[in-house]
């Protein structure tokens, strides 16, 4: 006989207070507001694909205010916004997009097919909150390449720039093999050679048609 | 949340003032579980005692449900727990040798440390044993190394080598456990009946 | 025998039960997107092109340089040291392997930042920590340390130490030498220079 046996309450009071911990714990247990939806797979997919892009020429129809079922959102900041923004775009910066009456606001858009086109200055400002959107299930939201910079430069005949590709990233933009192994380095030759790799386009389309 | 250390919650200069917390209260829990007696421990291998077993199959069962309700909570990151690396062969060896010192003994080396507190002359002994095993073990490890590392099957779990999830394990794991308890306890009776207990006159 | 086991070991029996009956729950460290999204808004993850430069030339041994080109492209070409980690496979185990070891610093690179930035904003969401960008990627790489611009005439002292930098980096890289033909007039006006308080920097 030992002590654990002459006292067999005292495993019934330590597993009850176990139990207690364990309940508490799970009732207390608060769900985070926001969840990731989309598996980290989809996601690799997701950025692979030209879905869930939009080509600058393909919101001169909503500039024009003839869509409206696709909404612009600007994730700047005021400041910026304010200096300058795409026509017709709504300002919600990337810090405050993930706030409880934005989350709403993006909710109801989904709700309502309304497709959102996000863009910051250029392509890599808009890529994080772009990515967190559609990991978040809002899949109907768009990342507009080139972003406002390349806007700008087109700015009043974006449907032109059709032809153009420079709001295209990653492709390399030098033959970096000849490059770095290159007998002569020539130092004052600023005019990067553009590289030759075509990149298969879109037709000619405006997002307003497609729907999301 | 936790593990404190890994997580960088706390640093690793805890360490000591955690092990000594912990130590005292293990050294609690064997003593006041009745393990500095040898023949509470040395009862399971003649079949009249199994606290031995029950104590180290509740503690192992508390605490893999523990560990798993709190990894769910989030309280501790389970995968950021250090597994110790298994390595077979050796390990079933030296298992066999020290189930051999534990029925001779009657201790098992924590076991015998509480009974040096409770002043036990024989635990002394034991103690003074197991430091001269230790030290002729290190003194001839390089002998032994080739052997010690062989067959190393890495940080490996068995829910994980047997390919289910931890909640299955645990689940079988537990249903053998309550099995042993109750199993154990029939044997006990039914050894104890027989048993003549020695009187000292 | 008292009554109480028979309680405890039905009280065992359904807490290792209930565990079938968790929700899921997603427990990684950065499974929460406000967190995400916070460290997104900052331009920490971004590192230059000069700053990847100093570390290869140095041998930063905390430096771990991950290529997330496809397998050909970084067959063609890629910087010293560089792993390959195509960003379609980053998910797999092998490479999770190469993320996240304690004390190194990863660093993602691309042609440009955008696939790099992708890359980081999976791996941040699978958890791992000290991941980078190389701001600009190869593109700037190239345009800044292979093969850098000379600054203007009036530019600051720092526009002149960098490029004297990157002009090192360069030859360090490829093994050439570049055009140093007006070199010795422009450290003249080098002394002159009053020292500004801004680090000019090759646009990427």
């Amino acid at each position: 006989m030992h002590v654990h046996e002459l006292n067999p309450k005292r495993t019934a009071i330590t597993l009850l207070i176990f139990t207690a911990v364990i309940i508490v714990g799970l009732i207390t247990l608060k769900s985070p507001r926001l969840k990731f939806e989309q598996d980290v797979n989809k996601t690799l997919e997701m950025i692979a694909l030209d879905e869930g892009y939009v080509y600058p020429y393909e919101i001169a129809d909503v500039i024009e205010g003839k869509a409206d079922t696709v909404l612009l959102v600007d994730l700047r900041n005021t400041f910026e916004f304010a200096k300058g923004n795409i026509p017709g775009s709504e300002n919600i910066s990337s810090v405050e997009l993930l706030n409880e009456d934005n989350i709403e606001r993006l909710n109801d858009l989904k709700n309502k097919d309304v497709c959102v086109v996000v863009y910051a200055n250029n392509q890599l400002e808009a890529n994080g909150p772009w990515m967190i959107l559609r990991q978040l299930g809002f899949d109907n939201v768009k990342l507009l390449l080139g972003g406002y910079d390349y806007y700008k430069q087109w700015e009043g005949k974006l449907a032109d720039s059709y032809g153009d590709d420079a709001f295209l990233r990653g492709a390399p933009k030098y033959d970096y093999k000849e490059l770095a192994n290159s007998t002569k380095v020539a130092g004052s030759e600023n005019t990067p050679k553009r590289s030759t790799i075509k990149i298969a386009r879109k037709k000619k389309t405006s997002v307003a048609e497609g729907g999301c | 949340m936790g593990p404190l250390i890994p997580q960088g919650i706390i640093t690793g200069d805890w360490d000591f003032v955690i092990a000594l917390l912990l130590g005292i209260a293990f050294g609690f829990i064997l003593e006041a579980s009745g393990f500095s007696s040898s023949r509470n421990i040395t009862g399971a291998f003649y079949g009249y005692n199994f606290v031995v077993l029950r104590v180290f199959f509740t503690a192992v069962l508390v605490a893999m449900i523990g560990l798993l309700y709190f990894d769910y909570m989030g309280w501790i990151a389970m995968d950021m727990l250090y597994i110790l690396p298994t390595y077979l062969t050796p390990m079933i060896l030296g298992s066999i040798i020290m189930g051999f010192g534990f029925v001779l003994g009657g201790f098992c080396p924590g076991t015998s440390y509480t009974a040096i507190a409770i002043g036990k002359i024989d635990a002394m002994v034991f103690t003074g044993g197991l430091f001269l095993g230790i030290f002729m073990f290190s003194e001839t490890f390089p002998f032994f190394s080739d052997f010690y590392y062989s067959e190393n099957m890495g940080n490996i779990t068995i829910s994980e080598m047997l390919g289910v999830s931890n909640e299955v394990f645990t689940f079988i794991l537990v249903v053998v456990g309550l099995a042993a308890f109750w199993g154990t306890w029939i044997i006990e009776k039914r050894v104890r009946k027989n048993i003549n207990p020695y009187k000292f006159d | 025998m008292n009554k109480n086991y028979i309680y405890l070991t039905l009280l065992m029996l359904i807490l290792s039960g209930g565990l079938f009956f968790l929700p899921d729950r997603d427990n990684t460290k950065y499974s929460n997107p406000e967190d995400l999204m916070w460290s997104i808004v900052q331009p920490t993850r971004f590192v230059s092109t000069d700053a990847i430069a100093k570390m290869i030339i140095e041998n930063d041994p905390t430096l771990e340089l991950i290529d997330v080109r496809a397998a050909d492209e970084y067959g063609g070409f890629s910087l010293q040291n560089a792993l390959n980690m195509p960003l379609d496979s980053i998910v797999s185990d092998n490479y999770q392997e190469y993320l996240g070891i304690d004390g190194m610093n990863t660093v993602f690179f691309s042609n440009d930042d955008i696939k790099a930035d992708q890359a980081w904003v999976i791996a941040k969401r699978l958890g791992f920590d000290n991941v980078y960008v190389m701001k600009g990627g190869l593109n700037c790489w190239m345009s800044t340390i292979i093969k850098p611009l000379e600054p203007e005439e009036t530019a600051s002292s720092e526009a002149f130490e960098l490029y004297s930098f990157r002009k090192g980096a360069s030859i360090y890289f490829t093994g050439n030498n570049i055009e140093s033909s007006s070199e010795s007039k422009k450290t003249t006006l080098n002394i002159t220079r009053k020292k500004k308080q801004s680090v000019a920097e090759g646009g990427c």
